[in-house]
Protein backbone atom coordinates (compact mmCIF):
# COMPACT_ATOMS: atom_id res chain seq x y z
CA UNK A 1 0.00 0.00 0.00
CA UNK A 2 1.37 3.44 -1.00
CA UNK A 3 1.68 5.74 1.88
CA UNK A 4 -0.41 8.70 1.50
CA UNK A 5 1.14 12.48 1.06
CA UNK A 6 0.67 13.80 4.77
CA UNK A 7 0.22 17.75 4.08
CA UNK A 8 1.47 19.87 7.00
CA UNK A 9 -1.02 22.98 7.66
CA UNK A 10 1.51 25.29 6.23
CA UNK A 11 1.73 23.26 2.98
CA UNK A 12 -1.68 22.92 2.23
CA UNK A 13 -2.40 26.57 2.77
CA UNK A 14 0.67 27.47 0.84
CA UNK A 15 -1.30 25.04 -2.01
CA UNK A 16 -4.46 26.76 -1.66
CA UNK A 17 -2.94 30.27 -2.04
CA UNK A 18 -1.31 29.15 -4.83
CA UNK A 19 -4.05 27.51 -6.63
CA UNK A 20 -6.31 30.90 -5.95
CA UNK A 21 -3.81 33.22 -7.19
CA UNK A 22 -2.59 31.33 -10.39
CA UNK A 23 -6.08 30.05 -10.93
CA UNK A 24 -8.35 33.15 -10.70
CA UNK A 25 -5.63 35.92 -11.30
CA UNK A 26 -6.36 39.64 -10.66
CA UNK A 27 -10.35 40.28 -11.27
CA UNK A 28 -12.48 43.18 -10.87
CA UNK A 29 -15.84 42.77 -8.35
CA UNK A 30 -18.74 44.95 -7.08
CA UNK A 31 -20.03 45.02 -3.92
CA UNK A 32 -21.25 47.01 -1.37
CA UNK A 33 -18.67 48.22 1.64
CA UNK A 34 -19.81 47.07 5.24
CA UNK A 35 -17.64 46.32 8.31
CA UNK A 36 -14.42 48.98 7.49
CA UNK A 37 -11.56 49.31 9.75
CA UNK A 38 -9.08 51.87 9.18
CA UNK A 39 -5.73 49.94 10.97
CA UNK A 40 -3.66 52.36 12.67
CA UNK A 41 -1.17 50.79 9.88
CA UNK A 42 -3.10 52.92 7.58
CA UNK A 43 -4.04 48.99 5.79
CA UNK A 44 -8.31 49.56 5.29
CA UNK A 45 -9.70 46.25 6.16
CA UNK A 46 -13.70 46.06 4.97
CA UNK A 47 -16.05 43.31 3.67
CA UNK A 48 -17.58 43.01 0.80
CA UNK A 49 -21.07 41.98 0.08
CA UNK A 50 -23.99 41.94 -1.69
CA UNK A 51 -27.61 40.19 -1.39
CA UNK A 52 -26.58 36.68 -0.16
CA UNK A 53 -22.54 36.56 -0.20
CA UNK A 54 -19.51 38.17 2.07
CA UNK A 55 -16.00 38.69 0.67
CA UNK A 56 -13.18 39.47 3.01
CA UNK A 57 -11.17 42.45 1.70
CA UNK A 58 -7.91 44.26 2.86
CA UNK A 59 -6.42 47.50 1.10
CA UNK A 60 -2.86 47.86 2.16
CA UNK A 61 -1.53 51.28 2.77
CA UNK A 62 1.31 51.00 0.08
CA UNK A 63 -1.65 50.86 -2.82
CA UNK A 64 -3.62 53.65 -0.69
CA UNK A 65 -0.98 56.45 -1.04
CA UNK A 66 -0.55 55.86 -4.90
CA UNK A 67 -4.23 56.44 -4.95
CA UNK A 68 -5.87 60.28 -5.06
CA UNK A 69 -7.52 60.37 -1.19
CA UNK A 70 -11.81 59.37 -1.64
CA UNK A 71 -13.65 58.69 0.70
CA UNK A 72 -15.25 55.17 1.38
CA UNK A 73 -17.58 54.69 3.93
CA UNK A 74 -19.79 51.77 4.87
CA UNK A 75 -22.74 51.68 2.14
CA UNK A 76 -21.01 52.54 -0.60
CA UNK A 77 -20.98 51.04 -3.73
CA UNK A 78 -17.02 49.86 -5.02
CA UNK A 79 -15.62 48.46 -7.58
CA UNK A 80 -12.84 46.71 -6.82
CA UNK A 81 -9.50 45.12 -8.57
CA UNK A 82 -7.38 42.98 -7.43
CA UNK A 83 -6.26 39.27 -6.39
CA UNK A 84 -8.01 36.56 -4.45
CA UNK A 85 -5.63 34.49 -2.13
CA UNK A 86 -5.03 33.27 1.25
CA UNK A 87 -3.88 34.75 4.08
CA UNK A 88 -2.00 31.55 5.41
CA UNK A 89 -1.20 32.31 9.64
CA UNK A 90 -5.31 32.36 9.99
CA UNK A 91 -6.21 29.91 6.84
CA UNK A 92 -8.83 32.68 5.68
CA UNK A 93 -9.01 33.45 2.49
CA UNK A 94 -9.62 37.34 1.32
CA UNK A 95 -9.58 39.58 -1.49
CA UNK A 96 -6.17 41.78 -2.03
CA UNK A 97 -7.37 45.41 -3.12
CA UNK A 98 -5.14 47.34 -5.81
CA UNK A 99 -7.61 49.52 -7.10
CA UNK A 100 -10.83 51.06 -5.62
CA UNK A 101 -13.45 52.95 -7.28
CA UNK A 102 -16.68 54.07 -5.47
CA UNK A 103 -20.01 54.34 -7.77
CA UNK A 104 -20.32 57.85 -6.78
CA UNK A 105 -22.42 58.34 -10.14
CA UNK A 106 -24.19 54.89 -10.18
CA UNK A 107 -25.26 55.28 -6.36
CA UNK A 108 -26.59 59.08 -7.76
CA UNK A 109 -28.22 57.70 -10.74
CA UNK A 110 -30.12 55.49 -8.80
CA UNK A 111 -31.12 57.79 -6.31
CA UNK A 112 -32.19 60.14 -9.20
CA UNK A 113 -34.63 57.17 -10.72
CA UNK A 114 -35.81 56.85 -6.97
CA UNK A 115 -37.03 60.53 -6.43
CA UNK A 116 -37.91 60.14 -10.18
CA UNK A 117 -40.91 58.17 -9.44
CA UNK A 118 -41.50 59.15 -6.28
CA UNK A 119 -42.39 62.42 -7.38
CA UNK A 120 -44.19 61.21 -10.67
CA UNK A 121 -46.34 59.15 -8.79
CA UNK A 122 -47.36 61.97 -6.30
CA UNK A 123 -48.11 63.95 -9.83
CA UNK A 124 -45.76 66.83 -9.64
CA UNK A 125 -44.65 66.19 -13.56
CA UNK A 126 -48.33 66.04 -14.62
CA UNK A 127 -49.28 67.42 -17.75
CA UNK A 128 -52.25 69.48 -15.96
CA UNK A 129 -50.21 70.80 -13.39
CA UNK A 130 -47.99 72.97 -16.20
CA UNK A 131 -49.07 76.57 -16.75
CA UNK A 132 -48.83 78.38 -20.06
CA UNK A 133 -45.87 80.61 -21.23
CA UNK A 134 -47.37 84.57 -21.73
CA UNK A 135 -46.86 85.05 -25.46
CA UNK A 136 -45.02 88.28 -24.86
CA UNK A 137 -43.54 88.76 -21.20
CA UNK A 138 -42.01 91.99 -20.35
CA UNK A 139 -39.84 91.18 -17.61
CA UNK A 140 -38.22 87.69 -17.10
CA UNK A 141 -36.66 86.43 -13.96
CA UNK A 142 -33.68 84.22 -14.32
CA UNK A 143 -32.05 81.81 -11.69
CA UNK A 144 -28.07 80.84 -12.51
CA UNK A 145 -24.87 82.22 -11.78
CA UNK A 146 -23.73 85.32 -11.89
CA UNK A 147 -20.45 83.87 -13.66
CA UNK A 148 -21.87 81.02 -16.03
CA UNK A 149 -22.13 80.75 -19.71
CA UNK A 150 -25.76 80.21 -19.29
CA UNK A 151 -26.58 83.56 -18.68
CA UNK A 152 -24.41 85.15 -21.26
CA UNK A 153 -26.27 82.24 -23.74
CA UNK A 154 -29.66 84.27 -22.77
CA UNK A 155 -28.29 87.40 -22.76
CA UNK A 156 -27.22 87.38 -26.44
CA UNK A 157 -30.67 85.70 -27.37
CA UNK A 158 -32.54 87.40 -26.12
CA UNK A 159 -30.52 90.31 -27.69
CA UNK A 160 -30.97 89.50 -30.87
CA UNK A 161 -34.24 87.99 -30.70
CA UNK A 162 -36.37 89.73 -28.41
CA UNK A 163 -34.67 92.97 -26.86
CA UNK A 164 -37.75 94.54 -25.64
CA UNK A 165 -37.48 93.09 -22.36
CA UNK A 166 -36.02 93.07 -18.99
CA UNK A 167 -33.83 90.65 -17.66
CA UNK A 168 -33.59 90.46 -14.25
CA UNK A 169 -31.20 87.93 -12.65
CA UNK A 170 -31.41 86.45 -8.95
CA UNK A 171 -27.89 85.19 -8.43
CA UNK A 172 -27.13 81.29 -7.05
CA UNK A 173 -24.89 78.98 -6.87
CA UNK A 174 -25.66 76.06 -9.48
CA UNK A 175 -23.40 73.84 -8.25
CA UNK A 176 -21.73 71.98 -5.06
CA UNK A 177 -22.91 71.55 -1.43
CA UNK A 178 -24.82 74.88 -0.95
CA UNK A 179 -25.90 74.86 -4.56
CA UNK A 180 -29.37 73.11 -3.91
CA UNK A 181 -30.34 75.28 -0.58
CA UNK A 182 -28.75 78.62 -2.77
CA UNK A 183 -30.95 77.71 -5.57
CA UNK A 184 -34.27 77.56 -3.11
CA UNK A 185 -33.45 80.82 -1.85
CA UNK A 186 -33.15 82.43 -5.49
CA UNK A 187 -36.56 80.92 -5.95
CA UNK A 188 -38.01 82.52 -3.22
CA UNK A 189 -36.47 86.06 -3.51
CA UNK A 190 -37.86 85.81 -7.45
CA UNK A 191 -40.90 85.07 -5.75
CA UNK A 192 -41.29 87.51 -3.05
CA UNK A 193 -39.77 90.61 -5.52
CA UNK A 194 -42.65 89.22 -8.42
CA UNK A 195 -45.11 89.59 -5.35
CA UNK A 196 -44.12 92.98 -3.70
CA UNK A 197 -42.11 94.99 -6.16
CA UNK A 198 -42.53 94.15 -9.83
CA UNK A 199 -44.01 91.21 -11.42
CA UNK A 200 -42.41 88.61 -13.29
CA UNK A 201 -44.04 87.04 -16.58
CA UNK A 202 -41.52 84.45 -16.85
CA UNK A 203 -38.87 82.23 -14.73
CA UNK A 204 -35.63 81.05 -16.60
CA UNK A 205 -33.79 78.23 -13.99
CA UNK A 206 -30.30 77.27 -15.79
CA UNK A 207 -26.52 76.22 -15.80
CA UNK A 208 -24.59 75.07 -18.59
CA UNK A 209 -23.36 71.62 -18.89
CA UNK A 210 -21.43 70.01 -16.52
CA UNK A 211 -20.88 66.17 -15.39
CA UNK A 212 -23.33 64.17 -13.19
CA UNK A 213 -22.49 65.58 -10.09
CA UNK A 214 -22.27 69.18 -10.96
CA UNK A 215 -25.72 68.93 -12.24
CA UNK A 216 -26.97 66.94 -8.79
CA UNK A 217 -27.98 70.37 -7.38
CA UNK A 218 -31.37 70.83 -9.77
CA UNK A 219 -32.50 67.21 -8.87
CA UNK A 220 -33.06 68.29 -4.99
CA UNK A 221 -36.50 66.96 -3.71
CA UNK A 222 -36.96 70.39 -1.85
CA UNK A 223 -35.94 72.31 -4.67
CA UNK A 224 -38.39 69.85 -6.78
CA UNK A 225 -41.31 70.82 -4.55
CA UNK A 226 -40.62 74.60 -4.66
CA UNK A 227 -40.61 74.52 -8.19
CA UNK A 228 -44.14 72.89 -8.13
CA UNK A 229 -45.50 75.54 -6.16
CA UNK A 230 -44.24 78.34 -7.75
CA UNK A 231 -46.95 80.33 -9.18
CA UNK A 232 -44.63 82.23 -12.11
CA UNK A 233 -44.77 79.60 -14.98
CA UNK A 234 -41.26 78.02 -15.64
CA UNK A 235 -38.83 77.18 -17.58
CA UNK A 236 -36.19 74.46 -16.73
CA UNK A 237 -33.06 74.28 -18.86
CA UNK A 238 -29.88 72.15 -17.38
CA UNK A 239 -26.98 70.98 -18.77
CA UNK A 240 -26.55 70.16 -22.50
CA UNK A 241 -29.54 68.29 -24.58
CA UNK A 242 -28.88 64.91 -23.23
CA UNK A 243 -28.64 65.72 -19.40
CA UNK A 244 -32.41 65.58 -17.50
CA UNK A 245 -32.97 66.74 -14.30
CA UNK A 246 -35.78 66.57 -11.95
CA UNK A 247 -36.22 70.36 -12.32
CA UNK A 248 -36.49 69.43 -16.24
CA UNK A 249 -39.69 67.32 -15.04
CA UNK A 250 -41.20 69.61 -12.89
CA UNK A 251 -41.01 73.08 -14.50
CA UNK A 252 -43.87 74.33 -16.93
CA UNK A 253 -41.70 73.51 -20.25
CA UNK A 254 -37.62 72.04 -20.63
CA UNK A 255 -35.23 73.71 -22.49
CA UNK A 256 -32.35 71.43 -23.68
CA UNK A 257 -30.17 73.92 -23.42
CA UNK A 258 -29.82 77.91 -21.56
CA UNK A 259 -30.41 79.31 -25.30
CA UNK A 260 -33.39 77.45 -26.14
CA UNK A 261 -34.79 78.68 -23.07
CA UNK A 262 -34.31 82.22 -24.09
CA UNK A 263 -36.01 80.94 -27.18
CA UNK A 264 -38.61 79.56 -25.99
CA UNK A 265 -39.51 82.51 -23.85
CA UNK A 266 -39.69 85.34 -25.50
CA UNK A 267 -41.18 85.83 -29.59
CA UNK A 268 -39.22 86.62 -32.39
CA UNK A 269 -38.39 90.45 -33.41
CA UNK A 270 -38.37 89.78 -37.06
CA UNK A 271 -41.71 87.63 -36.96
CA UNK A 272 -43.42 90.29 -35.28
CA UNK A 273 -42.03 93.23 -37.65
CA UNK A 274 -43.67 90.80 -40.29
CA UNK A 275 -47.23 90.58 -38.89
CA UNK A 276 -46.94 94.60 -38.42
CA UNK A 277 -46.10 95.09 -42.28
CA UNK A 278 -48.50 92.38 -43.52
CA UNK A 279 -51.51 94.17 -40.92
CA UNK A 280 -50.49 97.62 -42.54
CA UNK A 281 -51.29 95.93 -45.60
CA UNK A 282 -54.53 94.86 -44.82
CA UNK A 283 -55.58 98.12 -43.43
CA UNK A 284 -54.64 99.45 -46.74
CA UNK A 285 -56.29 97.24 -49.04
CA UNK A 286 -59.43 97.99 -46.77
CA UNK A 287 -59.31 101.40 -47.11
CA UNK A 288 -58.88 101.64 -50.25
CA UNK A 289 -61.76 98.68 -51.43
CA UNK A 290 -64.03 101.01 -49.14
CA UNK A 291 -63.40 104.00 -50.58
CA UNK A 292 -64.11 102.31 -54.15
CA UNK A 293 -67.50 100.84 -53.24
CA UNK A 294 -68.60 105.02 -51.79
CA UNK A 295 -67.38 106.32 -54.68
CA UNK A 296 -69.33 103.48 -57.15
CA UNK A 297 -72.78 103.81 -55.08
CA UNK A 298 -72.44 107.96 -55.48
CA UNK A 299 -71.88 107.20 -59.39
CA UNK A 300 -74.77 105.15 -59.88
CA UNK A 301 -76.94 107.63 -57.91
CA UNK A 302 -76.14 110.45 -59.52
CA UNK A 303 -76.19 109.07 -63.00
CA UNK A 304 -80.09 108.04 -62.21
CA UNK A 305 -80.94 111.52 -61.44
CA UNK A 306 -79.21 112.88 -64.15
CA UNK A 307 -80.73 111.04 -66.60
CA UNK A 308 -84.14 111.60 -65.10
CA UNK A 309 -84.14 115.10 -64.84
CA UNK A 310 -84.48 115.67 -68.49
CA UNK A 311 -87.63 113.90 -68.43
CA UNK A 312 -89.60 115.86 -66.13
CA UNK A 313 -92.24 118.08 -67.15
CA UNK A 314 -92.22 120.74 -65.00
CA UNK A 315 -89.70 123.46 -65.94
CA UNK A 316 -89.74 124.86 -62.35
CA UNK A 317 -89.33 121.61 -60.81
CA UNK A 318 -87.06 120.96 -63.41
CA UNK A 319 -84.65 123.88 -63.07
CA UNK A 320 -84.88 123.12 -59.32
CA UNK A 321 -83.52 119.95 -59.35
CA UNK A 322 -81.09 121.40 -61.66
CA UNK A 323 -79.81 123.57 -59.44
CA UNK A 324 -80.24 121.48 -56.88
CA UNK A 325 -78.52 118.78 -58.41
CA UNK A 326 -75.25 120.69 -59.49
CA UNK A 327 -75.05 122.22 -56.48
CA UNK A 328 -75.41 118.88 -54.48
CA UNK A 329 -72.83 117.66 -57.04
CA UNK A 330 -70.59 120.45 -56.35
CA UNK A 331 -70.40 119.43 -52.62
CA UNK A 332 -70.06 115.75 -52.63
CA UNK A 333 -67.35 115.82 -55.73
CA UNK A 334 -65.22 118.02 -53.77
CA UNK A 335 -66.12 116.06 -50.20
CA UNK A 336 -65.04 112.76 -52.40
CA UNK A 337 -61.91 114.93 -53.73
CA UNK A 338 -60.60 116.05 -50.26
CA UNK A 339 -61.36 112.88 -49.16
CA UNK A 340 -59.51 110.97 -51.93
CA UNK A 341 -56.55 113.29 -51.55
CA UNK A 342 -56.04 112.24 -47.92
CA UNK A 343 -56.67 108.75 -48.87
CA UNK A 344 -53.89 108.76 -51.66
CA UNK A 345 -51.72 110.80 -49.04
CA UNK A 346 -51.97 107.89 -46.66
CA UNK A 347 -51.13 105.23 -49.00
CA UNK A 348 -48.40 106.90 -50.20
CA UNK A 349 -47.00 106.95 -47.21
CA UNK A 350 -47.54 103.73 -46.22
CA UNK A 351 -46.25 102.17 -49.67
CA UNK A 352 -42.99 104.33 -49.11
CA UNK A 353 -42.61 103.29 -45.21
CA UNK A 354 -43.11 99.45 -45.96
CA UNK A 355 -39.48 97.83 -46.16
CA UNK A 356 -40.52 94.46 -47.84
CA UNK A 357 -41.38 97.03 -51.09
CA UNK A 358 -38.48 97.46 -52.39
CA UNK A 359 -38.17 93.45 -51.73
CA UNK A 360 -40.50 92.67 -54.29
CA UNK A 361 -38.72 94.72 -57.13
CA UNK A 362 -35.15 92.88 -56.58
CA UNK A 363 -33.74 94.90 -53.99
CA UNK A 364 -32.37 92.74 -50.90
CA UNK A 365 -31.94 93.80 -47.48
CA UNK A 366 -28.83 92.29 -45.98
CA UNK A 367 -28.26 91.88 -41.90
CA UNK A 368 -25.55 90.97 -39.81
CA UNK A 369 -27.04 87.54 -38.33
CA UNK A 370 -25.13 88.45 -34.91
CA UNK A 371 -27.47 91.61 -34.02
CA UNK A 372 -30.19 91.76 -36.70
CA UNK A 373 -29.16 94.90 -37.77
CA UNK A 374 -28.87 96.19 -41.49
CA UNK A 375 -25.50 96.16 -43.41
CA UNK A 376 -25.05 99.70 -44.46
CA UNK A 377 -21.50 99.67 -45.81
CA UNK A 378 -18.99 96.81 -46.42
CA UNK A 379 -16.37 98.16 -43.86
CA UNK A 380 -16.39 96.23 -40.51
CA UNK A 381 -17.66 93.31 -42.29
CA UNK A 382 -15.26 90.73 -41.93
CA UNK A 383 -14.74 87.85 -44.09
CA UNK A 384 -16.26 84.33 -42.65
CA UNK A 385 -19.37 86.19 -41.09
CA UNK A 386 -22.40 85.23 -40.94
CA UNK A 387 -25.22 87.42 -42.98
CA UNK A 388 -28.88 86.91 -43.60
CA UNK A 389 -30.23 88.04 -47.09
CA UNK A 390 -33.70 89.18 -46.57
CA UNK A 391 -35.55 88.86 -50.29
CA UNK A 392 -39.50 88.78 -50.93
CA UNK A 393 -40.04 85.52 -50.42
CA UNK A 394 -37.53 84.44 -47.81
CA UNK A 395 -34.51 84.59 -46.54
CA UNK A 396 -31.03 83.31 -47.50
CA UNK A 397 -27.91 82.90 -44.49
CA UNK A 398 -24.28 83.23 -46.04
CA UNK A 399 -20.89 83.25 -45.20
CA UNK A 400 -18.73 86.48 -46.49
CA UNK A 401 -16.46 85.14 -48.56
CA UNK A 402 -14.56 88.11 -49.44
CA UNK A 403 -15.43 91.38 -48.32
CA UNK A 404 -14.10 94.07 -51.44
CA UNK A 405 -15.03 97.79 -51.03
CA UNK A 406 -15.23 99.53 -54.35
CA UNK A 407 -12.18 101.41 -55.61
CA UNK A 408 -13.45 105.42 -55.34
CA UNK B 1 -49.54 100.58 -23.17
CA UNK B 2 -47.04 97.80 -24.05
CA UNK B 3 -46.16 96.15 -26.91
CA UNK B 4 -48.45 92.91 -26.56
CA UNK B 5 -51.41 95.39 -25.72
CA UNK B 6 -50.16 97.82 -28.86
CA UNK B 7 -49.82 94.73 -31.18
CA UNK B 8 -53.08 93.27 -30.08
CA UNK B 9 -54.78 97.01 -30.96
CA UNK B 10 -53.38 97.13 -34.45
CA UNK B 11 -54.44 93.30 -35.11
CA UNK B 12 -58.20 95.05 -33.57
CA UNK B 13 -58.00 97.69 -35.58
CA UNK B 14 -57.33 95.73 -39.34
CA UNK B 15 -60.82 93.63 -37.83
CA UNK B 16 -62.76 96.43 -37.11
CA UNK B 17 -61.95 97.86 -40.61
CA UNK B 18 -62.28 94.45 -42.35
CA UNK B 19 -65.74 93.47 -40.60
CA UNK B 20 -67.61 96.84 -39.98
CA UNK B 21 -69.28 98.97 -42.23
CA UNK B 22 -67.96 102.48 -41.28
CA UNK B 23 -68.42 105.36 -42.60
CA UNK B 24 -65.78 106.78 -44.65
CA UNK B 25 -64.98 109.38 -41.93
CA UNK B 26 -64.50 107.32 -39.11
CA UNK B 27 -62.41 104.36 -41.48
CA UNK B 28 -60.17 106.77 -42.45
CA UNK B 29 -59.66 108.11 -38.64
CA UNK B 30 -58.98 104.37 -37.65
CA UNK B 31 -56.68 103.84 -40.77
CA UNK B 32 -54.72 106.55 -39.62
CA UNK B 33 -54.63 105.76 -35.72
CA UNK B 34 -53.80 101.88 -36.92
CA UNK B 35 -50.69 103.43 -39.04
CA UNK B 36 -49.17 105.20 -35.88
CA UNK B 37 -49.55 102.06 -34.10
CA UNK B 38 -47.87 100.00 -36.78
CA UNK B 39 -44.92 103.04 -36.28
CA UNK B 40 -44.75 103.32 -32.92
CA UNK B 41 -44.32 99.19 -32.46
CA UNK B 42 -41.64 99.09 -35.48
CA UNK B 43 -39.85 101.97 -33.98
CA UNK B 44 -39.72 100.52 -29.87
CA UNK B 45 -38.93 96.52 -32.38
CA UNK B 46 -36.21 98.27 -33.64
CA UNK B 47 -34.54 100.62 -30.68
CA UNK B 48 -35.37 98.36 -28.32
CA UNK B 49 -32.38 97.47 -26.22
CA UNK B 50 -32.35 94.21 -23.70
CA UNK B 51 -31.75 95.18 -19.99
CA UNK B 52 -29.72 93.13 -17.17
CA UNK B 53 -30.19 93.64 -13.87
CA UNK B 54 -29.27 91.51 -10.92
CA UNK B 55 -31.97 91.74 -7.92
CA UNK B 56 -30.43 91.83 -4.38
CA UNK B 57 -32.41 91.50 -1.45
CA UNK B 58 -31.78 94.09 1.50
CA UNK B 59 -34.26 92.68 3.83
CA UNK B 60 -37.36 90.83 3.77
CA UNK B 61 -39.35 92.24 0.95
CA UNK B 62 -36.65 95.24 0.09
CA UNK B 63 -34.80 94.81 -2.90
CA UNK B 64 -32.13 96.83 -4.65
CA UNK B 65 -31.95 96.64 -8.65
CA UNK B 66 -28.48 96.88 -9.77
CA UNK B 67 -27.74 97.45 -13.47
CA UNK B 68 -25.19 94.46 -14.79
CA UNK B 69 -22.69 94.70 -17.51
CA UNK B 70 -21.67 90.74 -18.79
CA UNK B 71 -19.47 92.40 -21.23
CA UNK B 72 -17.82 94.67 -18.82
CA UNK B 73 -16.62 91.71 -15.98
Amino acid sequence: MESRHVFTVSELNTTARTALEQGIGPVWVQGEVTDLTKAPSGHLYFTLKDETSQLSAVRFKSRTSLLAPMTIEPGTIVLAQGMLTVYEPRGRYQFIVSILQPLGAGALQRAFEQLKRKLHEEGLFSQEAKQELPPIPQTIGIITSSQGAALRDVQSVLARRWPHVRLLLFPSAVQGESAPRELRQALDRALSFSTSTEPLDVLILTRGGGSAEDLAAFNDEALARALFACPIPLISAVGHEIDFSIADFVADRRAPTPSAAAEMAVPDRSEALGFVSSTTHRMQRQLLSRWREDFDAFRLHAGVCLLRSPQRRFETYEQRLDLGLSATLRNVTSHWQRKKSLSRHWTEILRLSDPALPLTRGYSLTVRQEDGRPLRSVAGCVAGEIIETRLADGRLISRVKEVSPDES
Amino acid sequence: MNLEQNLKQLEDIAKKLESEELPLDEAITLFESGISLATSIRTALNEAKLRIETVIEQANNTFTIEPLDLDSD
